[in-house]
């Protein structure tokens, strides 16, 4: 048990509208493993079925073919364990719950009782920094603030895996650059595997330990790069020759991925 | 936030009685300077006449709430009037209360099932054509059968009204929850039952107010339409209809008696308000009426 792969997904294929003239094929045969504890950035142009593959492993959706595995079960079984937390692009809180009852709605769901709920959801508010918003609405909170809520919800069960689609997209640069820092750290202290979904190369090499290239129609996986930035990065990687070297690596990889495949990197979201 | 708030509640109600003075004062302009007789525009009968049967001076309208309500002991109209506007109103917020749960169920059900929404909608929305006159008879039919109190027509008849709000408002607003939510409690594993309670129903809310107040009003009319239509109702209603035949040397009471339903409506609608206003407090500006 210890031994299997957090993500394992093998030979997925995922097509919409099959038989149809609208017929999509949004990934095709893909194999990926991410290991337990590693931080795995997915990025490719638009269309490349990056969300897709998101998707499959948090069974939101299921796989044409092929089989997805989450810690050695079944992505349906993962699923009902709660073994993963996701966050999106839009944070997605609740309008009508505070900020701590947002945090502690994946723990109603489970069934804790209220007092273990409030002390959790206390827990996660000093974890993402925000120790005395608890009371507050979500809509009292700026963009970068209702963003680190969605991640103390993700991280409220204490899921080994995080799933992020996009999660700091929203943001202005600096903003997401302090994100980017604090959820390393975050990751560090709770232990978690992140697949990571993402548009921007610099993210995806700062946060990463390993960038999965994908390429459009068919969408599949078409590199792997090891960015081994190592542990520590803090906002002095950003300016390291490595940390540039490896951005023009994952750039020529897509535009390798771009070219290979007739140059599709029409914005289609 | 809090005085700004007030101050614009001072200034609404400034404003509507604002308005109804500007009425007022209208109507008494328009009876001193306008024809007693009425008249024509290019031949056809546009003016109305302004004599004291048409046009009674709004102060007689109020001066008749003090007058002896005839039939009613030592009664003044006002007290008579009340006392009608009371029963109304019970019936009215039986009738908005079964109206709720009906609608609310309605909609959950057409919100579950894609199907009953395509079966159901349309009868929903052709229900609301047939006239409640002659709805009103059948209704009554099968309560006798059924050995209810009489009473429970016009609950049944204000229910009739006032679920279709309800049903298309709720339904819309159970359908309106953001896709990214969604997919969060699919995330949890949340069935669909979980969904709706911490997602959908809450969700919905904003998109209920509104048909909710339009539920309100729609509740004193079926009450007040049945009172008029089955006879042995004490409300609003039958007063409407009690003082209309007294137009001839009381042409001030029928008024006395809109005045009520007027106030009536206001008030059911004003509890819906203040239902709001505690349900949405936590909620972002944008979203509240």
């Amino acid at each position: 048990m210890i031994d299997q792969p957090a993500v394992n997904v093998r030979g997925a294929s995922m097509v919409f509208n099959a038989g149809t003239p609208g017929q999509v094929d949004a990934l095709s045969e893909v194999e990926a493993t991410v290991d337990r504890g590693e931080f795995v950035s997915l990025i490719g142009p638009s269309g490349c079925g990056k969300s897709t593959l998101l998707r499959l492993i948090a069974n939101l959706i299921e796989p044409t073919s092929g089989s997805v595995e989450v810690n050695g079960k079944s992505a349906e079984q993962a699923c009902a364990d709660q073994d993963y937390g996701m966050a999106f692009q839009q944070s997605g809180l609740f309008d009508w719950r505070s900020v701590a009852k947002n945090i502690e709605l994946p723990l109603e769901l489970k069934g804790w009782d209220k007092a273990k709920r409030a002390a959790r959801s206390q827990e996660m508010l000093d974890l993402v920094k925000l120790p005395d918003r608890g009371a507050h609405m979500p809509w009292q909170l700026s963009g970068g603030q209702q963003q680190r809520i969605a991640i103390a919800r993700a991280l409220a069960s204490h899921p080994p895996l995080l799933l992020m689609d996009e999660p700091f997209g929203a943001l202005d640069e600096m903003t997401r650059e302090h994100m980017q820092a604090e959820l390393l750290q975050i990751c560090e202290v709770t232990n978690t595997t992140v697949v990571f979904v993402t548009h921007s190369i610099p993210e995806a090499v700062y946060l990463s330990d390993r960038v999965m290239i994908m390429s459009v129609s068919p969408g599949r996986i078409a590199d792997v790069i090891d960015v081994g930035l190592g542990k520590n990065r803090d906002e002095g990687t950003r300016e390291n020759d490595s940390f540039y070297k490896k951005i023009t690596e994952v750039r020529e990889a897509l535009r390798g991925v771009e070219l290979g495949d007739g140059a599709r990197g029409i914005e289609d979201r | 936030m809090v005085t700004s708030k007030a101050r614009s509640a001072v200034r609404r109600s400034v404003l509507f009685v604002a308005a109804l003075g500007l009425v007022a004062v209208c109507w008494e302009v328009y009876k001193a300077v306008g024809p007693e007789a009425g008249g024509d525009i290019f031949g056809w009968r546009l003016i109305p006449k302004t004599n004291d049967r048409v046009m009674p001076h709004t102060w007689e309208m109020f001066a008749e709430m003090t007058r002896p309500a005839i039939g009613r002991g030592d009664q003044l109209v006002w007290q008579a009037l009340l006392g009608y506007s009371w029963f109304t109103f019970q019936m009215s917020v039986a009738g908005l209360a079964v109206g709720t749960a009906i609608g609310v169920l309605l909609a959950v059900l057409m919100a579950r099932f894609r199907i009953v929404e395509r079966g159901l909608l349309p009868y929903v929305v052709l229900s609301q054509t047939i006239p409640l006159i002659a709805l009103a008879p059948q209704v009554t039919a099968i309560r006798g059968s059924l050995d209810w109190p009489q009473w429970t027509s016009a609950v049944v008849l204000a229910a009739f009204l006032s679920f279709f709000p309800i049903t298309v408002s709720t339904l819309r607003g159970l359908q309106a929850a953001p896709a990214a939510s969604l997919e969060l409690m699919a995330s949890y594993a949340a069935g669909w039952w979980t969904t709706l309670r911490k997602l959908r129903f809450p969700a919905a809310i904003p998109y209920m107010v509104p048909g909710l107040k339009l539920a309100a009003t729609a509740a004193v009319i079926g009450v007040i339409v049945t009172e008029i239509t089955l006879g042995g109702l004490r409300g609003v209603g039958y007063a409407t209809i009690d003082y209309s035949q007294k137009v001839t040397s009381q042409p001030a009471s029928v008024y006395a008696a809109v005045f009520a339903a007027a106030a009536l409506g206001l008030v059911m609608f004003a509890m819906i308000v203040g239902c709001e206003t505690y349900v949405m407090r936590n909620r972002p500006q944008e979203e509240r009426g």
